[in-house]
C-alpha cells in the first residue's frame, strides 16, 4: 500500500513536472544566430510582421495584454521571454507547441529573424551577436541544385555543387527539404536529407502522389539552412505522379443537373405528355362551350 | 348715390386716357429693361452651363497596369466595368480538373468566430447573418461536447440544386455549388430541402456597404447581396480562382481548417500553411461526413474532436 502511494506521489510529481515544463531547445538550435545584424528597417518591418501573425494572442510587447488563455500567451517583452537566446526564440516560432502554431511553413527564415529583431528592440542589455558568413572553405556562392530521377533506385536525386575558386564542387552535408507544389501550397515529400560526399542526396518519392492527367509533377528543392545557403530554390518538372484525370462534377446526368444532360427521349416524352394534358383540357372546355351555346340556341324562350 | 356714381363713371375714362399714356411708356421702358434682363440672364446662364459641361482637361495622374506612372485629362477617364456575361460564365463553369475539398479539424476548435468574422465582412452580410456558423454540439448526455463549425457541405448531390425551379442554384465541374442572386425567385425550396440548413433568405435589405452601388454583381462573391433571394457558403470561389485559400480557412487562427484540390490528394491548413496528404489526414484521424446516410456526399470531411489542448464547451445541464 505504502510502495502504491509512493508511487503515486513521485506520478504525480511526474505529471506536475510535465505541466509546467519548460520548453527545451536542442542546444544546436539554440545556438543559431541570425544572418544579418539587426537595424531600425529589419525592426519596422519585423513589427509589421508581429502584428500581422502574433499579435492577435501575444498583444502588444510591453503592455501585458495578451489574449487570455489557458497556458497564457507570455508577452514577448518580459524578462522571462528575453532570456531566450536568439536561436531559441527562432525554435520556437518555427516548431510551436501546444497552443503556439508552427510558423515554418507561414514565415520565411528572414522573416523570423525581423521579428526577432523587433522584439528585441524591447530590451535595452540586448548586445546582437551575428552569425559568421558561411563555413570556411566553403564557398555557398553561386549553388546550384540539379534535380533528376533515378529510375533503378526509383528514387528523386538532387545535386548540389557550388563554385569554389573558379571549379563547380559538391557540397556535402547539406540538409535539403523537397516538395511537390499543389494548388495551395507546397507538400514535402519524404524528410529532410542531407548530401552525401558526391553532393547527392536522394530522396524516397511516394508512390501513390497523383501528378497531373500525363502525371507529371513540379518539384521544388529548398536547403533547410537559408543563413548558408540564402533563399534559393529549384524548381523541376518530372513524370513520376500517377496520372490523374477526372471527369468534372457536374458531367453526368442528374436530378439536378441541367436540362441539357437528359437524354432527348425523356425531353420529348414529358413534353408530349404535357401537350396531351393540356390537349385532353382544351377539347373538354371546347365541348362544353358547344353544349353550352346549342342549349343557348334550343331555349324555347 | 346717383351723383357719387356718376361721379365715379365719368372720372374714369378721363383718368385711363393718362395712365394709357403712361402705361404704353412704363411698357416701354419695361420692355427695354426686360429685354437686357433676359438677355443677361441668357448669356450669364449659357456661360454657367458652359463651364459646366466643358471639357476638362484636368491631369489626373494614374498607375497603369505595367505599373507605369502616366497623366490623363480628367475628362478621358472611364469606369472599369467588368464583363458581365464573362463573370456569368467563368462563374458558372467553374475551375477545370479540380475538386474542392475542406477538413474540419474539431479537436482544434475553440470558437474563436474568426472565420464567421472573416466571412461575413467578405460577403457584405450581418453580424447574425451566416454562410458559415460555429454550433456548440454535444451527441448525448454523456459525452463531451464540442464545438463544430458548418459551412455549406457542397455536396456531390445536392437536393438543394435538384429542386431549384429557375436554374438559380447549380453545381460546377469543381464541386462547388453556387447561387446566382441575379436569377434566384426567393422561393425557398433550397432552404427547405437542404438537411445542412446551410442556407440563409435575405429578409432585409441587405447590409449597404459603401461602394456597393453600382457595383457589378459578381457571382462568385454574392455581393452585393440582394433582398428576396436565398444566398449560402461558396467556399470563397472567388479566392480559389486565383490560388488562395478561402476567406474562413486563412482567417483561422486556431489551425482548424484544412483545404485542398482532391485531385491533386493534398490539402493546406489555413493557420500554419503547412501541406498534408489528404488520404493520410482522414485515414490517419478517421474523418468522417455529416448525416451519410442522406446520400448527399459531402465535400466537406470532419475529424473528431480527441485529445483537445484546452477546455471544451460547458456540458449542457443533465435533466
Amino acid at each position: 500500500m505504502k510502495r502504491i502511494s509512493l508511487l503515486l506521489y513521485i506520478l504525480s510529481f511526474f505529471d506536475f513536472a510535465a505541466s509546467a515544463q519548460e520548453w527545451i531547445v536542442p542546444a544546436e538550435n539554440g545556438a543559431k544566430l541570425s544572418p544579418f545584424a539587426f537595424t531600425d528597417s529589419t525592426r519596422k518591418a519585423g513589427g509589421d510582421l508581429f502584428n500581422l501573425n502574433c499579435k492577435a494572442c501575444h498583444g502588444d510587447p510591453g503592455k501585458n495584454n495578451s489574449v487570455k488563455l489557458i497556458p497564457p500567451p507570455p508577452d514577448p517583452a518580459s524578462e522571462k521571454m528575453q532570456k531566450n537566446s536568439d536561436g531559441a526564440f527562432f525554435y520556437k516560432v518555427a516548431e510551436g507547441r501546444g497552443l503556439m502554431p508552427s510558423f515554418k511553413n507561414t514565415l520565411s527564415a528572414t522573416d523570423t529573424w525581423k521579428i526577432i529583431s523587433y522584439l528585441r528592440g524591447f530590451n535595452d542589455k540586448y548586445v546582437q551577436e551575428v552569425a559568421q558568413k558561411a563555413a570556411p572553405g566553403v564557398t555557398l556562392e553561386q549553388v546550384t541544385m540539379l534535380l533528376s530521377w533515378d529510375n533503378e533506385k526509383k528514387q528523386v536525386k538532387v545535386a548540389v555543387t557550388s563554385l569554389k575558386e573558379g571549379v563547380r564542387q559538391p557540397v556535402a552535408g547539406a540538409e535539403l527539404k523537397l516538395f511537390a507544389q499543389r494548388y495551395f501550397g507546397n507538400l514535402q515529400v519524404d524528410e529532410v536529407r542531407t548530401t552525401d560526399n558526391q553532393g547527392v542526396a536522394l530522396f524516397n518519392f511516394p508512390a501513390t502522389l497523383p501528378g497531373d492527367s500525363t502525371g507529371m509533377v513540379q518539384l521544388l528543392v529548398k536547403p533547410t539552412d537559408e543563413a548558408a545557403f540564402g533563399e534559393t530554390k529549384t524548381l523541376a518538372t518530372m513524370k513520376i505522379g500517377i496520372p490523374t484525370y477526372r471527369p468534372p462534377l457536374n458531367e453526368q446526368r442528374a436530378l439536378w443537373n441541367v436540362n441539357k444532360k437528359s437524354p432527348i427521349w425523356l425531353l420529348l416524352t414529358y413534353l408530349f405528355s404535357v401537350l396531351a394534358v393540356w390537349a385532353l383540357i382544351v377539347y373538354v372546355m371546347l365541348q362544353l362551350r358547344i353544349l353550352f351555346k346549342s342549349g343557348e340556341e334550343n331555349d324555347p324562350e | 348715390m346717383n351723383d357719387e356714381k356718376l361721379n365715379t363713371n365719368t372720372g374714369k375714362p378721363g383718368k385711363a386716357l393718362d395712365s394709357a399714356d403712361s402705361r404704353r411708356t412704363f411698357f416701354k421702358r419695361f420692355g427695354l429693361v426686360g429685354a437686357a434682363a433676359a438677355a443677361g440672364g441668357v448669356a450669364i446662364y449659357s456661360g454657367y452651363s458652359y463651364e459646366e459641361n466643358k471639357p476638362n482637361h484636368d491631369m489626373v495622374k494614374v498607375l497603369t497596369a505595367d505599373n507605369k506612372l502616366v497623366e490623363v485629362p480628367r475628362d478621358q477617364i472611364k469606369d472599369v466595368k467588368f464583363d458581365q456575361t464573362r463573370l456569368q460564365k467563368q462563374g458558372r463553369e467553374g475551375l477545370a480538373g479540380r475538386r474542392f475539398v475542406m477538413v474540419i479539424d474539431l479537436a482544434k476548435c475553440r470558437n474563436a468566430r474568426k472565420c464567421i468574422q472573416a466571412c461575413q465582412s467578405a460577403h457584405h452580410l450581418r453580424p447574425y447573418e451566416y454562410h458559415i456558423n460555429t454550433l456548440t454540439m454535444q451527441e448525448s448526455e454523456n459525452t463531451a461536447p464540442y464545438f463544430m463549425p458548418k459551412p455549406c457541405q457542397q455536396c456531390d448531390n445536392p437536393p438543394c440544386v435538384a429542386v431549384c425551379p429557375v436554374d438559380a442554384t447549380f453545381k460546377r465541374q469543381d464541386g462547388i455549388v453556387l447561387i446566382d442572386n441575379e436569377r434566384c425567385i426567393g422561393c425557398r425550396f433550397c432552404v427547405a430541402a437542404c438537411p445542412y440548413s446551410a442556407r440563409m433568405f435575405h429578409w432585409e435589405e441587405p447590409l449597404a456597404v459603401e461602394g456597393d452601388k453600382g457595383k457589378e454583381y459578381n457571382i462568385e462573391l454574392n455581393v452585393p447581396q440582394k433582398k428576396g433571394t436565398v444566398s449560402k457558403c461558396l467556399f470563397s470561389a472567388d479566392r480559389l480562382r486565383e490560388g488562395k485559400l478561402p476567406y474562413c480557412v486563412s482567417s483561422c487562427p486556431n489551425g482548424v481548417y484544412y483545404f485542398g484540390d482532391e485531385n491533386q490528394d493534398a490539402v493546406t491548413n489555413g493557420t500554419t500553411k503547412e501541406t498534408v496528404r489528404l488520404s493520410e489526414l482522414l485515414k490517419t484521424n478517421g474523418g468522417y461526413h455529416l448525416m451519410p446516410e442522406l446520400g448527399t456526399k459531402p465535400r466537406v470531411y470532419y475529424l473528431p474532436a480527441k485529445n483537445r489542448l484546452f477546455e471544451g464547451p460547458v456540458a449542457n445541464e443533465k435533466v
